[in-house]
């Protein structure tokens, strides 16, 4: 994860739900509350980038100003829906960086073993549906053109409907796979005439 | 209610689909801007919070303040990926341009439709919309690959990869490119007309979308 990675950047604006554990009076925008003093055992969303730091920072008794929760993208009903089948799950309507948001959790909090398991399961299985979309798609002409990374995967069919649900690795990794399928069928055709 | 950072993240998703554009789109001053106002009001306001403590503040004595403090370092510093990370995508992108070849600064103040000539991956469009910056950038970073190409006078770096099939090929004039002197004379580029050259006269011409091979 560089620096200047856009991708990194943007999952690092996903939001955490977090309790506040201090009384802190200049605060109180973050809750919509400008005026007023942010009480200890306030929930607030913050992203990543904020809570994150205000977590693991804390004073000498080992206290920290906010605590946080998972984030509803991983929150149980997800998981159960992934652990059922990864692949009926739509991904992207429960955060655009899924994965990225996901991997980012598990730094943070190492010991929830099931739920990197259920993730780990989650992402290979999808992974092989994915590059098997990727090999289908545009076999006939040339696909669409512009990749612009909104919609225009130029997909029909069964498969358009959990392409539509990819986040966004899930996304360049189709592309990727698209891409050289495409390509090695290019270059085929091109040994082929010559 | 918006946030600190909202702002840098509108334009990071700018730059997100800058990435996926062939051209330029236009530079967000006026977003640039806003995010760099909203770290010097943070700066001003953490001088402010600090100013009574005159240098001696103790995090662990006030842990209210602290986290204030943090949350409004957090916040700039945030900002400042967001406008490090947005200006960077931008170079790359114009980088990229130089070296394929593109007129970025001929087509500067003129707003080309988006051309039909595919070859080379020419580029039109989205000059016009560079910040002055980015102009000076384009120009000296074009300076810098002619000084290197230049070491080498048999070789075109910035050619195409695609090994020609043919000497000689096919072209259609796009625009008025006026007259190019060849090992077999001189030739009249005029819109719309069609001639059969040499290849290598005419690559440049191509990539920067004046010529459309043919066939």
């Amino acid at each position: 994860m560089s620096y200047y990675d856009i991708d990194a950047i943007l999952t690092d604006a996903e939001k955490l739900p977090c309790t506040f554990q201090i009384d802190v009076p200049d605060l109180g925008y973050l809750d919509n509350a400008p005026t007023q003093t942010l009480r200890a055992g306030a929930k607030v969303a913050l992203p990543l980038w904020l809570a994150e730091m205000l977590a693991v920072a804390n004073d000498d008794q080992g206290k920290s100003f906010v605590n946080f929760d998972l984030p509803r993208a991983l929150g149980n009903d997800v998981i159960q829906a992934l652990k059922a089948d990864p692949r009926a799950v739509p991904l992207r309507d429960q955060s655009a960086h899924f994965f990225g948001l996901a991997t980012r959790m598990m730094d943070l909090l190492a010991e929830e073993q099931e739920l990197g398991s259920v993730l780990r399961k989650t992402f290979v299985t999808r992974a092989t549906e994915i590059a098997l979309h990727a090999r289908k798609v545009g076999g006939g002409g040339k696909a669409a053109g512009g990749d612009d990374g909104a919609s225009n995967l130029g997909v029909g069919g069964a498969g358009e409907e959990f392409l539509r649900g990819l986040d966004e690795t899930e996304r360049k990794l189709f592309r990727k796979a698209h891409e050289g399928a495409k390509a090695a069928k290019e270059w085929m055709e091109n040994v082929k005439k010559h | 209610m918006p946030l600190y950072g909202d702002l840098g993240n509108k334009l990071v998703q700018h730059a997100k689909r800058t990435q996926n554009l062939i051209h330029l789109p236009p530079y967000q001053a006026e977003l640039v801007r806003a995010v760099a106002r909203e770290v010097r009001d943070l700066d001003r306001d953490l001088k402010s919070i600090l100013e009574p403590f005159q240098g001696s503040f103790d995090p662990t004595a006030d842990q209210a303040t602290a986290c204030t403090l943090l949350v409004n370092h957090l916040s700039m510093r945030r900002n400042k990926r967001c406008l490090l990370a947005y200006h960077r995508t931008r170079a790359d992108k114009l980088e990229e341009l130089v070296w394929s070849g593109a007129d970025v600064l001929d087509l500067a103040g003129q707003q080309t439709a988006g051309g039909a000539n595919g070859v080379m991956g020419a580029n039109d469009g989205g000059a016009s919309s560079l910040s002055p910056q980015e102009e000076d950038y384009v120009r000296q970073y074009g300076d810098l690959l002619a000084a290197y190409k230049g070491q080498w006078t048999d070789i075109d770096l910035t050619g195409s990869l695609e090994p020609p099939r043919d000497l000689f090929i096919d072209v259609r004039v796009l625009k008025d490119a006026g007259e190019i002197q060849t090992e077999y004379g001189a030739i009249n580029l005029t819109r719309n007309s069609q001639f059969y050259v040499r290849q290598g006269d005419v690559e440049r011409l191509i990539s920067q979308g004046y010529l459309q091979k043919l066939g």
